[in-house]
């Protein structure tokens, strides 16, 4: 589904990425682990355009995205849901509302927007927050707003960067089982995280990167310390 | 599909427009402000220009004829006076012309038609008026009627006593119209600034929302297009503000300043386009300032 090769990313003269390659597979469901700093988050940054490549190349679906133009850059982010490590959700918008906005933006019609709004809020389990603005929630729940937001437009592929980087222990184990029951739904996933422990729990393949390079791959494994010569 | 983006856009528009209250009536201000000045100036302008006009009317070479001069004569000096260059027209006015229209022009004063009833002759001389095609051109034509040929024809020419006041009024319609030319770019340039930086206010309060949108798959169109639309709001008011503001100044200000003038006030004579196609005018400014301004705002924030 995605292939990466060689792929280097340089933010003014520091090497966030350095000839990163990996393959992903439909439905797969992958951790990917790091120090803060690794380059996960630039990673799945060059996934959905956030940011350009410097170096090698990014297949998606057998597509180089740097052939994608920049008015079908919105159409490639219509397949891939996104929750962000600060989760950006609009302060001034209710939790239905911060859903409704990203499938409006989507070209959705609003009786499909009023039905499907509820029924992922319910899949992400805050049906009951529905009006309710993000000051009005707690960490664990914001977080499941952004999730609902990401799946809107039911995308093929979910990113979601240390989607439990703010919250205590059993919010960040929820959080996990929502992204494992999304991927048993038939979502890829990719999960970027700094977090040990929960990875340690999923045992799916898991992606080791130190200093922008993959250290260690491992199918159903754990996240472990990486001696520093390999 | 379309139809339900367009929709949803002009709402979009709207609900932004009333959010941000405070900035939307900042720019609609500052572009009414714009087309206000836009406006008097032109005023300003065009009514020293109708002035300019009126009293350019009243100002002519009169060329009046020696009374043996037969008619045939004068019409012959006439066509040759019509193609001294600049000429704009010549106009034959008869010595009993003449008298007729010194009677109407006194008919109310008892004295002066007792006077002339008992003269047996018309003391009045055949004249030919010329106007000439600018009032920077009397001088010359006055120095080619001057030259010998005419002699024997024209008895006197009474241009001498207006020069003066001609070339006078002439440089002041020149100040004024490169005046209001300078002065229209200025504001045209300030309110440019101005609006671009208050939409760009606008826009930098929803820089966060705009970035998420291009970040969940919106279009730069889809994110362009309310703000154009919040543009197109601010320019229709401000257009109405503006034609509200200019009523009391068709209604009293130009009348008045008309009558001092001397000429009419009235709004057909001041604007010969008419009210409506200044309103136009004021809404196409008004449109095409907001319109660039925003999309130039925007620019920055679709990189993302
Ligand atoms: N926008 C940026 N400008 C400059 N440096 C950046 C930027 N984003 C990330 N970096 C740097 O790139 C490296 C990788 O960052 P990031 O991908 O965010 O790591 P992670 O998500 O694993 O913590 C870090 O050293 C970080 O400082
Ligand atoms: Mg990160």
């Amino acid at each position: 589904m995605i292939r990466f090769e060689n792929v280097t990313k340089i933010y003014g003269n520091k090497k966030a990425l350095d000839r990163v390659n990996l393959e992903i597979n439909h439905g797969e469901f992958i951790s990917l682990v790091g120090q803060s700093g690794a380059g996960k988050s630039t990673l799945l940054k060059l996934i959905f355009g956030e940011e350009k490549l410097d170096g090698g190349r990014i297949l998606i679906d057998d597509v180089d995205i740097a052939t994608i133009s920049e008015g079908d850059i919105p159409f490639l982010r219509r397949k891939i849901g996104v929750v962000f490590q600060d989760m950006r959700l609009l302060q001034r918008k209710t939790a239905f509302e911060n859903v409704a906005f990203a499938m409006e933006v989507a070209g959705y019609m609003r009786e499909k927007i009023e039905k499907d709004v509820p029924r992922i809020l319910e899949i992400v389990g805050i049906l009951d927050q529905m009006h309710s603005f993000p000051h009005e929630m707690s960490g664990g729940e914001k977080q499941r707003v952004a999730i609902a937001r990401a799946l809107a437009h039911k995308p093929i592929l979910l990113l979601a960067d240390e989607p439990t980087g703010n919250l205590d222990e059993i919010n960040g184990y929820e959080i996990l089982d929502l992204l494992q029951k999304i991927n048993n739904l038939g979502t890829t996933v990719i999960l970027a995280t700094h977090a040990r422990d929960l990875v340690n729990k999923i045992r799916k393949r898991v992606v080791t990167m130190e200093k922008g390079k993959i250290v260690l791959e491992q199918e159903k494994g754990r996240y472990q310390l990486v001696p520093d010569s390999i | 599909m379309e139809s339900i983006t367009l929709i949803r856009i002009i709402k979009t528009s709207w609900t932004n427009f009333w959010r941000n209250i405070l900035l939307s009536t900042a720019a609609t201000l500052v572009m009414a402000t714009t087309l206000t000045i836009l406006t008097v100036t032109f005023l300003i302008y065009s009514l020293t220009n109708v002035t300019a006009h009126s009293i350019q009317q009243k100002v002519d070479v009169s060329a009046y004829m020696k009374s043996q001069v037969s008619e045939t004569q004068i019409l012959a000096v006439k066509d040759e006076i019509s193609n001294i260059p600049n000429v704009e027209e010549v106009q034959y006015i008869s010595a009993a012309q003449a008298l007729q229209n010194f009677k109407q022009k006194h008919a109310q004063d008892q004295l002066i038609q007792e006077s002339l009833s008992e003269l047996d002759s018309n003391p009045l001389p055949a004249t030919l008026d010329i106007k000439a095609k600018n009032l920077s051109d009397y001088p010359a034509i006055a120095q080619a009627l001057s030259d010998p040929k005419y002699q024997q024809y024209i008895a006197s020419v009474n241009f001498e006593d207006n020069r003066p006041v001609i070339e006078k009024l002439s440089k002041i319609l020149r100040i004024t119209r490169e005046a209001g030319i300078a002065l229209a770019i200025v504001f045209g340039l300030i309110a440019v600034l101005v609006i671009f930086n208050t939409i760009r206010l606008t826009i930098y309060n929803r820089k966060e929302e705009v970035e998420i949108m291009k970040l969940v798959g919106a279009t730069n169109w889809y994110i362009r297009w309310p703000f154009i639309i919040e543009s197109v709001f601010y320019g229709i008011t401000a257009s109405v503000i503006t034609l509200l503001l200019m009523i009391p100044v068709f209604q009293y200000a130009l009348p008045k300043v008309g009558g001092y003038l001397g000429i009419s006030g009235s709004a057909q004579s001041i604007l010969p386009f008419g009210i409506g196609l200044l309103f136009v005018w004021q809404l196409a400014i008004a449109l095409i300032l907001g319109i660039f301004s925003s999309l130039f705002a925007i620019r920055k924030y679709l990189k993302v």
